[in-house]
């Protein structure tokens, strides 16, 4: 465990970091995928600009339950941000991620209409197919470095991807579930769906919306340094930078030339290829192979 | 001083019970049942105080036979009202079965009592046998036990009313009920202490005979069905205790002793393996799990004090805590990891059955059966984290799931249904029983409650013991994900409501509703806060007087285990305070904010549900839950499940005898 004052210090910097740059990623994510479909896109800075409008807009609100949902989704995650930050237990990490997205189900399920529902329902589909990947990853990671602490991937001193490579792909297939991205975005968008409008956050608008923005932002951060543990302590700790944008870079693609597939085949493949890959590397450490 | 706390805990409450069958006065009655009440949680809270343990206690031959004659009364109840059910209705499979199964118990156990066994009645040194795991569960079973009796005071009351108001009851039938409710409270204290096979053979029967007796309390045709069902499940149990009792005197020990047996432990005697795996199936049965589990389902047309009592917090945990009591013996062993992959199996497969089921009970019955089979897998992979999960999980699943059993009833009670549909928006008209409702959910499911740290526990349990824990670990995170949903989605039905203008109606208070479900929401929170004195305070012994290391290290209230990871209870229960308890208490939408759902046309008016659609027409909008009826429903998946079990129960007997 790190020293309590840097677990301080590492926890601010990384409240306040981590939205920045998660803004910034989804900027650049417009730019380029403006880019891949002939248009120029708007400025890189876009997201904080679309932030601030939303904070001023006037509130409307179709029931006092989501607001309480939007900032616990919000809350949570930052939470879920500072305990990789401290390096805390990489499961509770990961049982606190899981309660944003219950915390995100239920505020658009508390909400009696009709495009919610359907996005409420089918965010549960796909916390279904992408919470046993993130928690059964958890387990190859702590074999190899000796522990679930976070800390102790820092202390085992060697790089996790050359022994761990396939559950960083099925950790890849989580994040993109994970970020809704096609052909994962069943359960909303960042572009409106013709038949659920924007599903769960269909009834959120101006300052709730933007909270849920924000969360958002602080998630894709989260999970992207979730995959940078990979590759975090060695003399190449830069790689740890390189691949998740890497992965980041390959969901964009994926979600420019894919289509949204239907949500019993996102659980069938989550579970069969995602499952699949992290039991062979389970079995693989267990039987010392790798 | 043990003498009087085991009378006091034992035959108390069956005494009270036969006088509450006297009594026809309801007040009397309530006062019997708080004065049970009231006795049984100073008795239990007092065996924990005394002085050294384990406390080994044998009361006089007089009373081996008392326990010899009654258990013998009890199998003759069975055959007589299988028979009379046969008189009155006709052949069935179920009186068929019990009487067989009845038989099957009974005549291979009175041969063992009267020819095999060198005395009558037979004795084992202790008699009984109190140790930490069984004060924890007799402070579960005394505290909230009671607890449900007392709210069931009321809501029997409603109860027959309504059943009167419809015309379907003519006289009340509550001594009867509150007769069985009691004595099953003294049964399940006898059973948690009985060392000696056929006392616990005895008290496992009373409470079969007692769960058999409330299942049918209504007396509709479909209550007795599912009544015999129960009881030819159970007996199944039965028969499994007989034989275990036989074949534990055949082998090389000589003994009926439990702890004589788990002392001894199967790696040095393996012909301990076969009484062990019989009593391994006893505990399947009477916890409901699969190929068995059809009755526990059966049995949630029984009055929901019934099914919080027997059905999730109590003689379900009897099944699971003789498996977790014997799981020293069997450590090491193949049957073991059969155990801990068929607790994870089945906790999948009832997760994922429960996403389908729109009935709540029937959502909780599932969740229990889950759970339970959690249990079973802790005890399975049987290292020192492992039992201690096992065993905080019987302590916070009671605690949650019983408070999750008692609100079904109170909303059953508003609203006279128990579909989840029909409580859609049920928390703008009740707002404080949904809200109980909701934060029970979520202790069911979330960090940082107790049900979820004991999950986190068997994970990291279970990710050190090699090459199986593969399988068990896929078992375990998929069944995790499957409750997310059905939790969620039923905490979601309960808080769909558009925005009404105005104040709602003013929720009618029951004080033994009400307060009964703050006194449970509020002992699964404060327990949850302070699960490292929790732990330190009865876990910790109960392990070491198990035999195993200990499992955590509770600095700062954390619970550390050691080479594995960490977990910071309380410092998240002042984030989840911050993130969720804070907006809640603050954040209030203004009526002029308020707005109606977007449902892609002119909406009538705030409140009213209602759009303009095709034709002009006003269109009421109805919403409706995710149930995926055609994959994850019974009627699909119970043809693959129930042979599996059976075959996977038969491949643990093949495992034991060859």
């Amino acid at each position: 465990m790190i020293s309590t004052h840097w677990a301080v210090i590492s926890a601010v910097i990384a409240v306040i970091v981590a939205p920045l740059i998660g803004g910034l990623l989804k900027g650049v994510d417009r730019k380029l995928t403006a880019h891949m479909q002939g248009r120029i896109g708007p400025p890189i800075i876009q997201p904080f600009y679309d932030f601030i409008k939303l904070l001023g807009k006037k509130p409307m609100v179709a029931g006092s339950a989501q607001l309480v949902f939007a900032y616990g989704y919000l809350f949570l995650i930052i939470t879920a941000v500072v305990f990789w930050a401290i390096r805390q237990d990489l499961l509770v990490l990961l049982f606190i991620l899981g309660f944003a997205g219950v915390c995100l189900a239920l505020g658009a399920l508390s909400v009696k209409s009709p495009y919610s529902q359907f996005g409420g329902h089918r965010e549960l589909l796909q916390l279904l197919a992408y919470e046993p990947i993130l928690l059964l990853a958890a387990i190859p990671i702590a074999l190899k470095s000796g522990g679930f602490p976070i800390a102790n991937i820092f202390e085992y001193g060697q790089p996790l991807l050359p022994d761990l490579w396939l559950t960083f792909i099925a950790l890849v297939v989580a994040l993109v579930i994970v970020m809704r991205k096609s052909p994962f975005d069943i359960s909303s968008s960042e572009h409106a769906h013709q038949e659920i409008v924007r599903g769960i956050v269909t009834e959120y608008s101006g300052p709730y919306l933007a909270i849920i923005e924000l969360a958002h932002w602080y998630e894709l951060v989260l999970l992207l340094a979730i995959l940078s543990l990979f590759w975090i302590v060695g003399s190449l700790w830069w790689l740890s930078i390189i691949i998740p944008l890497a992965c980041w870079f390959l969901m964009l693609i994926t979600d420019n030339i894919c289509t949204r597939l239907t949500w019993s085949w996102m659980v069938k493949f989550a579970w069969g290829c995602g499952i699949t890959l992290v039991a062979l590397n389970i079995l693989f450490v267990n039987l010392h192979w790798v | 001083m043990i003498d009087i706390l085991l009378a006091l805990s034992i035959l108390f409450p069956v005494l009270a019970g036969f006088i509450c069958l006297g009594i026809k006065n309801h007040t009397a009655r309530g006062g019997i049942v708080y004065l049970t009440t009231a006795v049984l949680i100073i008795t239990s809270i007092l065996f924990l105080r005394q002085g050294s343990f384990p406390i080994e206690y044998t009361p006089a031959l007089a009373w081996d036979w008392v326990m010899l004659v009654f258990d013998y009364v009890i199998l003759a109840y069975f055959l007589f009202v299988a028979i009379r059910d046969f008189v009155r209705r006709g052949i069935s499979r179920h009186n068929v079965l019990t009487i067989a199964l009845t038989l099957a118990s009974g005549i291979p156990l009175a041969l063992f009592e009267f020819s095999w066994a060198p005395r009558v009645p037979l004795e084992a040194h202790p008699t009984l046998f109190i140790d930490h795991l069984a004060g924890i569960m007799c402070l579960v079973i005394s505290i909230i036990g009671s607890l449900i009796c007392v709210y069931a005071i009321r809501y029997m009351r409603d109860h027959e009313e309504h059943r009167i108001h419809l015309g379907e009851l003519r006289e009340t039938n509550q001594p009867r009920f509150f007769f069985f409710m009691l004595i099953f409270l003294g049964a399940m204290n006898g059973l948690v202490f009985a060392n000696n096979l056929l006392w616990l053979a005895f008290f496992w029967e009373m409470t079969t005979l007692c769960c058999y007796a409330l299942i049918r309390h209504d007396e509709t045709p479909v209550a007795i069905t599912n009544a015999f069902r129960a009881l030819w499940m159970c007996l199944i149990g039965g028969v499994g205790f007989t034989l275990a009792i036989i074949f534990s005197w055949n082998s090389p020990l000589h003994t009926i002793s439990l702890m004589e047996i788990i002392n001894s432990g199967a790696l040095a005697y393996p012909a301990l393996l076969l009484p062990l795996a019989l009593l391994c199936l006893a505990g399947f049965t009477k916890s409901a799990q699969v190929p068995v589990q059809s009755w526990l389902l059966g049995a949630m047309v029984a009055p929901t004090p019934v099914s919080a009592l027997l059905h999730s917090s109590t003689m379900v945990k009897a099944g699971v805590y003789l498996i977790l009591r014997i799981a020293p013996g069997f450590q090491g062993t193949n049957l073991s990891t059969f155990v801990a992959i068929y607790g994870g199996a089945i906790f999948l497969v009832t997760s994922l059955l429960a996403i389908s089921q729109s009935e709540g009970k029937r959502v909780l019955a599932y969740s229990t059966i889950g759970n339970l089979g959690l249990i079973i897998l802790c005890a399975g992979i049987n290292t020192s984290l492992a039992v201690a999960a096992g065993i905080m999980l019987i302590i916070f699943h009671a605690m949650s799931k019983g408070l999750l059993f008692l609100c079904a009833g109170a909303i059953e009670h508003n609203i006279w249904s128990r579909n989840i549909e029909d409580m859609e928006g049920v928390a703008r008209g009740l707002p404080i029983l949904s809200g109980i409702t909701i934060v029970g959910i979520l202790s069911m499911l979330v960090a940082p409650f107790g049900v979820l740290i004991t999950k986190w526990g068997a994970m990291e349990a279970t990710s050190g013991i090699g090459v199986w824990s593969t399988l068990i670990l896929i078992l375990l995170m998929l069944g995790s994900g499957a409750t997310t949903v059905f939790w969620t989605k039923w905490a979601g039905r309960l808080l769909c409501h558009s925005p009404l203008p105005g104040a709602a109606k003013a929720e009618p208070i029951v004080p033994l509703y009400h307060g009964i479900l703050l006194l449970f929401i509020t002992c699964a929170v404060v327990f949850s806060i302070l699960i490292a004195p929790v732990y330190n305070g009865v876990v910790a012994p109960a392990l070491a007087e198990a035999g195993y290391s200990p499992a955590f290290t509770t600095g700062f209230w954390f619970l550390k285990a050691p080479g594995l990871g960490i977990f910071a209870a309380w410092p998240i229960f002042v984030v989840v305070a911050f993130a969720l308890m804070i907006p809640y208490l603050r954040v209030r939408a203004k009526p002029e904010q308020s707005r109606a759902a977007y449902m892609c046309g002119e909406n009538v008016e705030l409140g009213t549900d209602a759009f303009v659609a095709v034709a002009d027409e006003r269109t009421e909008l109805k919403t409706g839950g995710f149930y995926a009826e055609s994959i994850l429903g019974e009627r699909n998946l119970n043809r693959f499940i129930e042979p599996i079990g059976i075959i996977l129960l038969i491949i643990m007997f093949a495992m034991v005898t060859i």
